[in-house]
């Protein structure tokens, strides 16, 4: 059996349907991973020991085992324990709880390079806490982060294929459903890997895009 | 709704546990050979003159990177029949992991390559030494410094990345667990386990890593070049690798 | 007439349609110190590199010792030598880089020791004892066994010599010896170029320092655009500059340095 491209293009709009449950669960994933991470890099700063030992522990265990577990602890083990959410519920907090643990990490690295002038002078007018964070060390800090963002942001598409595993129909599940019916697997899974080329060589480019944006913006 | 907490599963599993872990770091070992060769060549080309050179790796590279790992694996594993070959899952497994892998190494050495400056070699020639021996004794040992760090991140991803080759049936350490957890219907039990030897693995080697930094003194060789390496080191560090 | 330790004539360099070396002549006799000034940009480095092959000059001719290098003629024809061939007279042509190019990995020992082991062949242990030796005359006893980014900018520069002058060459090229240092140390600098140039050795120095120009060098060449416009002994050529664009020069640099002798 050869290559047939006809086939290929002719499974493309189905795919790309398909494709837009990855993107969908992409976008929340992140949003829940950019406010994760930031509470969590908040959390840390305020350094209270137990809490900070518990962070690192957990940060150990994120950076120390597969995703892939990750998502099958939110998935089998959950349940077990009275927890039982739906597959989509269980990977997407499986994925956003590990892109928050790296995102705080990155934040973490980020912080030091800040200028302390700026948050001291800040204390010293009294404002509080919140503002700070909010008006001075973060709009900073996301702007140095973002290109480690854009490429998180990959990262995590990349992860919503493995959802497919959970039985979530995204394009990967999609394209097995398509290939068992038609036996051209091949055909159907270049499909997917075009699908998430397409979507990952974008996200790149527009970051580069923003990036450059920013860099003017900064004084 | 069972809440206890019974070990005993384990202790009855354990030797497929073992195996499992035994196979993940076999194909782990052999991926990562596979894939630094490869990373080097590919990174080699990258750095030939001329544009087709640098266009071909610079493709290779960002699409090995921008497919999940599991989508590559497939390709591979479910396409291969087409075209005449019927490979054992394993082996697919570890070549689909090291391609995969590959990629990164590519840019790490790459990287770590442009990151030396030009004087370095240059202070060498201009002494009398053949290209060869200035590779030998100054640029390569400066170099294998410089990606050490980074490509022990990389292998780590690797490692972990391994547990989706579970998926075409590869009898390592996930797939054990998922058997053992069909059997037993104790996920809990099962998966603590196979998360704790997961999490061993990858604390083993990077400790050894750490030694590995430690005895070439990677601290050392950052004297003259400072900033241009730790810049490439720092956006390599922060390109996570998955 | 004896042999003059380099000998250059025409050599030209064009980088992309700039002519950075403009058929460049210079002669320098055995033990002779020039200093090469002139304006930034003037094609000063690029003669230095030339002068190792670094960068290979698009015509003209090197000798060193009166030996071809790079380049040899016979008749009419022209032929390039080979990579070993150049690479065989390069020990004898030692060039200190302006930033030095110091090897981090190795100890400050292991860089000089390093080029006579794989270079010239020499036995361990021999060119060890001699490196020790090179190293302490340079006022690096304790120094040793330090890696580059341990030792001041002073030191560093002393192990760059150190290197160097471990090769055994027939002449030394300096670029900008001087730059990179604080003020306080150009002082010491200076002093250890004269005392190598008391040694006997062939020097050839690129500086803005014109006081060492004065003070140390035999003969002053001043470069513009490409081209060693006027040279002459130190002293005459400071004190008496004939070309107009040697004068602006001296003008805009010397206030500054005049008298400083080092």
């Amino acid at each position: 059996m050869s290559f047939q491209f006809a086939y290929l293009a002719g499974l493309m709009p189905n795919l790309a349907v398909a494709a837009l449950v990855n993107l969908r669960l992409s976008a929340m994933i992140i949003v829940l991973a950019l406010i994760g991470g930031t509470a969590l890099t908040i959390l840390r700063s305020l350094k209270i020991r137990p809490v900070n030992a518990l962070i690192a522990f957990l940060i150990s265990f994120i950076r120390g085992t597969p995703l892939l577990i990750q998502i099958f602890l939110f998935y089998y083990v959950l349940p077990a324990i009275g927890l039982d959410l739906s597959p989509t519920v269980a990977g997407v907090a499986a994925i956003a709880l590990n892109s928050s643990i790296f995102i705080s990490e990155t934040m973490r690295g980020a912080l030091i390079t800040l200028d302390p002038g700026q948050i001291e002078a800040a204390t010293a007018l009294s404002l509080p806490r919140h503002l700070v964070w909010a008006k001075v060390i973060l709009p900073q800090l996301f702007r140095r982060v973002l290109p480690v963002l854009v490429n998180e942001a990959t990262i995590v598409v990349k992860g919503t294929a493995l959802l497919s595993v959970i039985t979530v129909v995204d394009v990967l599940r999609t394209a097995q459903q398509i290939a068992s019916a038609s036996y051209r697997p091949f055909e159907t899974l270049i499909g997917a890997a075009l699908v998430f080329l397409a979507i990952n060589l974008t996200i790149s480019l527009l970051g580069r895009r923003i990036e450059g944006r920013f860099a003017v913006q900064r004084a | 709704m069972r809440m206890a907490f019974d070990p005993t599963i384990l202790v009855q599993y354990w030797p497929l546990f073992l195996q499992g872990a035994w196979l993940t770091i076999q194909v782990s070992v052999q991926a990562f050979l596979l894939g630094y060769t490869l990373g080097i060549a590919v990174a080699l080309l990258g750095l030939m003159p001329g544009r087709l050179p640098r266009l071909a790796a610079t493709s290779y590279v960002e699409v090995l990177r921008a497919i999940p790992f599991i989508i590559i694996l497939f390709v591979i594993y479910y396409g291969l029949p087409f075209s005449g070959l019927r490979l054992p899952a394993p082996l697919v497994g570890t070549v689909a992991l090291g391609l995969f892998a590959s990629a990164y190494y590519a840019e790490i050495v790459r990287a770590g390559i442009l990151a030396l400056p030009r004087g370095q070699f240059e202070s060498a020639r201009a002494i009398g030494m053949s290209p060869l021996q200035a590779m030998r004794h100054i640029v390569g040992p400066q170099v294998a410094r410089a990606i050490v760090p980074p490509s022990t991140n990389m292998t780590l991803t690797m490692i972990k990345e391994s547990a989706v080759l579970s998926s075409i049936t590869v009898p390592e350490l996930t797939y054990q667990g998922l058997v053992v957890q069909g059997n037993t219907f104790a996920p809990f039990e099962v998966f603590a386990a196979v998360t704790l030897i997961y999490w061993g693995i990858t604390i083993a080697v990077a400790g050894a890593a750490r030694r590995l930094e430690r005895r070439l003194g990677v601290a050392q060789a950052r004297g003259v070049s400072r900033n241009r390496l730790a810049a490439s080191y720092l956006l390599l560090e922060r390109e996570r690798a998955r | 007439m004896s042999i003059p330790a380099l000998k250059v004539s025409g050599l030209t360099k064009r980088f992309r349609g700039v002519t950075a070396l403009d058929s460049v002549y210079l002669d320098v006799a055995r033990g002779e110190v020039v200093t090469l000034i002139g304006p930034s940009g003037c094609g000063k480095s690029t003669l230095l590199r030339c002068l190792t092959w670094l960068e290979e000059p698009d015509d003209g001719f090197i000798e060193v010792g009166g030996r071809p290098f790079g380049r040899t003629i016979v008749g009419q024809v022209v032929h390039r030598q080979t990579r070993r061939e150049i690479d065989a007279l390069r020990p004898k042509i030692g060039l200190v880089f302006q930033n030095l190019n110091l090897w981090p990995h190795l100890s400050a020992l292991e860089n000089v020791a390093r080029g006579p082991v794989v270079v010239l062949g020499r036995k361990r242990a021999a060119v060890e004892a001699q490196a020790r030796a090179l190293l302490a005359r340079l006022g690096l006893e304790r120094q040793m066994d330090k890696h580059p980014h341990e030792l001041s900018g002073g030191q560093r520069q002393r192990v760059a010599i150190a290197r160097t002058l471990a090769m055994e060459p027939e002449l030394i090229l300096f670029d900008e010896p001087t730059s990179a240092l604080d003020p306080e140390l150009v002082g010491e600098v200076l002093g250890l170029l004269r005392e190598i140039a008391a040694t006997g050795m062939t020097m050839l120095v690129v500086t803005h320092e014109i006081g060492f120009a004065g003070g140390v060098a035999d003969r002053i060449a001043f470069m513009d655009q490409g081209r060693i416009v006027e040279t002459g002994p130190a002293r005459a050529v400071l004190d008496n500059p004939t070309d107009p664009r040697l004068r602006a020069f001296l003008g805009r640099v010397l206030p500054s340095s005049l008298g400083v002798t080092a």
